[in-house]
């Protein structure tokens, strides 16, 4: 009894120097800093009792500095913590329930809705859709997409805010047929072609006939503000449009791509692996975030099953045994070695 | 191998013959998910192995192990509030573009996270918020007791507490 006593004051005088290392007062910090150290130094018991607040406190100011937003998720979830603790028991449950279905609803509201959310035509993540367009055209869109439609003019306008579109084009000789994307334009007059619009680029791949691709000129070209490179696609090519320009038009297997595309394949061939996990982030709902150091310089080949993305992701982590991929909760997966 | 560890050894396997069969039941009907109950009877079991003393003189061994393996359910449902929690920060702090933080480092802050909330359990919620304000969000003895509406010598008394109490809370869990 009298050791505790003892040893709940060596701990209430640890406490006690350690406030003081930093209050207000410079000249008391400083101060403080001298004190406790002789003070620690006096007794191997007083050093101990300081230890584990000491350690605690280190963890604290580790968790303030270890996100780019400083402190405010550490403290939301902190407080989670303790809430529904002290609730009443009933309410328990009623909360879970509640945050159950909020906390997915907010989730995707976060990631997806408030950038487009007027356009004519758009699907959610792992969602698919077909339309037969007032023209006769045929549009499908791939998951997590979002297009505008003006049909009536000429030409016919399809702009892809974000995702994938395969498009099938009723030819009318009078009116071209134009898809654009931020990086830029698309014009055809009666073909099959698919536009993928992510943030960064854009990649056009011709399945039938011939279209023309315009895109910002590159810093070569000899240039107005309105100047585009044009760059014509056939059959079986492919083409990335960046800010930058439209880069090499390059072969690809295009009657097993659009096979791929409508059986909710994806099939790439030597692809970086940030690209592969890109789009297929595109396809899960919530958020798949890697290592970019850590996947640097990896490459795949595979043909990995859009429909079931999680099984994908396990596709990969079996390629990579260097890999791990974890599922912090079905909203976040970490790649990463 | 001693005989103390034998006598250990053999104790905790017929505790488990006895004991794992209605254990894994009971999680699995509160649970209604075979995995999880499964993974909560193995980590109940674990527990008793590491907390030695209590093996040698376990009088009511079904009262301990529901205990525990109530005590390993409330620790992971706080665990699944804090990452849900953090995790939804982040997004919001990313969509503010604060970017984010590099997934070892979201690992080890989660860890940090729950030592923490453990280490803070039963503190007075005054004494809570001004730890927090203090060691987390960087506000200053006057600023803390601005915010609470205490004088600041009210503040460095509710960071004393909290020290202590974690302190010995910390204390006790390695002992």
């Amino acid at each position: 009894m009298g050791r505790a006593r003892n040893g709940d004051e060596v701990s209430e005088q640890a406490a006690e120097w350690i406030v003081r290392l930093d209050a207000d007062d410079p000249a008391e910090r400083e101060a403080a800093r001298q004190g406790f150290a002789a003070w620690k130094a006096r007794d191997p018991r007083h050093a101990e009792a300081a230890e584990a607040m000491e350690a605690l406190l280190a963890r604290v100011r580790d968790l303030r500095d270890a996100t780019p937003s400083g402190h405010r998720p550490a403290r939301a979830a902190l407080d989670s913590a303790r809430r529904t603790r002290r609730w009443p028991r009933r309410a328990g449950p009623l909360l879970g329930l509640a945050l159950a279905l909020v906390l997915p609803l907010w989730l995707s509201l976060q990631s997806w809705a408030p950038s487009w959310p007027i356009a004519d035509l758009q699907t959610a993540r792992g969602e698919w859709d077909q339309r037969v367009l007032s023209d006769g055209s045929r549009l499908a869109l791939g998951s997590a997409t979002a297009a505008n439609l003006d049909l009536d003019g000429s030409p016919r306008l399809v702009e892809v805010i974000a995702g994938e579109i395969l498009v099938d084009v009723a030819a009318d000789p009078t009116r071209p047929f134009e898809v654009r994307t931020r990086h830029g334009r698309v014009r055809a007059l009666g073909t099959r072609f698919l536009v993928r619009a992510q943030r960064e680029w854009t990649e056009v791949v011709m399945f039938e006939s011939r279209v023309r691709v315009a895109g910002p000129a590159g810093d070569g070209e000899e240039a107005g503000g309105d100047a585009f490179a044009l760059v014509d696609l056939d059959a079986g090519e492919r083409l990335r449009l960046t800010d930058a320009g439209p880069g090499p038009v390059e072969p690809v297997d295009a009657a097993a791509l659009e096979q791929a595309w409508s059986g909710r394949r994806l099939v790439v061939s030597d692809r970086p692996l940030s690209d592969v996990l890109d789009q297929l982030a595109r396809y899960r709902p919530g958020w798949t975030r890697y290592d970019a150091a850590a996947v640097a310089g990896l490459r795949v080949t595979a043909v990995l099953p859009l429909d079931d993305p999680d099984r994908a992701m396990r596709l990969i982590a079996a390629s990579f045994p260097g890999l791990r991929v974890r599922t912090l909760t079905p909203y976040l997966v970490l790649v990463g070695r | 191998v001693t005989a103390v560890e034998l006598a250990q050894r053999e104790s905790v396997h017929s505790l488990y013959i006895d004991h794992h069969g209605w254990l894994y039941a009971w999680l699995r009907r509160r649970l209604g998910c075979p995995d999880t109950a499964a993974d909560l009877a193995h980590d109940t079991f674990l527990r008793l192995i590491a907390s030695r003393d209590a093996l040698l003189g376990l009088r009511e061994p079904r009262a301990y192990l529901t205990t525990t393996a109530k005590r390993l359910l409330v620790d992971r449902a706080r665990r699944a509030r804090i990452e849900q929690a953090y995790l939804a920060g982040l997004v919001v702090a990313a969509e503010e573009g604060g970017g984010h933080p590099p997934p070892e480092r979201v690992l080890a802050a989660l860890e940090a996270l729950e030592q923490i909330a453990e280490a803070l359990e039963g503190v007075s919620s005054k004494a809570r918020n001004a730890f927090l304000a203090h060691y987390l969000e960087g506000e200053s003895h006057a600023e803390v007791a601005a915010r609470l509406g205490v004088s600041t010598r009210m503040v460095r008394k509710y960071l004393v507490q909290v020290l202590v109490h974690c302190g010995r809370r910390i204390s006790g869990a390695v002992a």
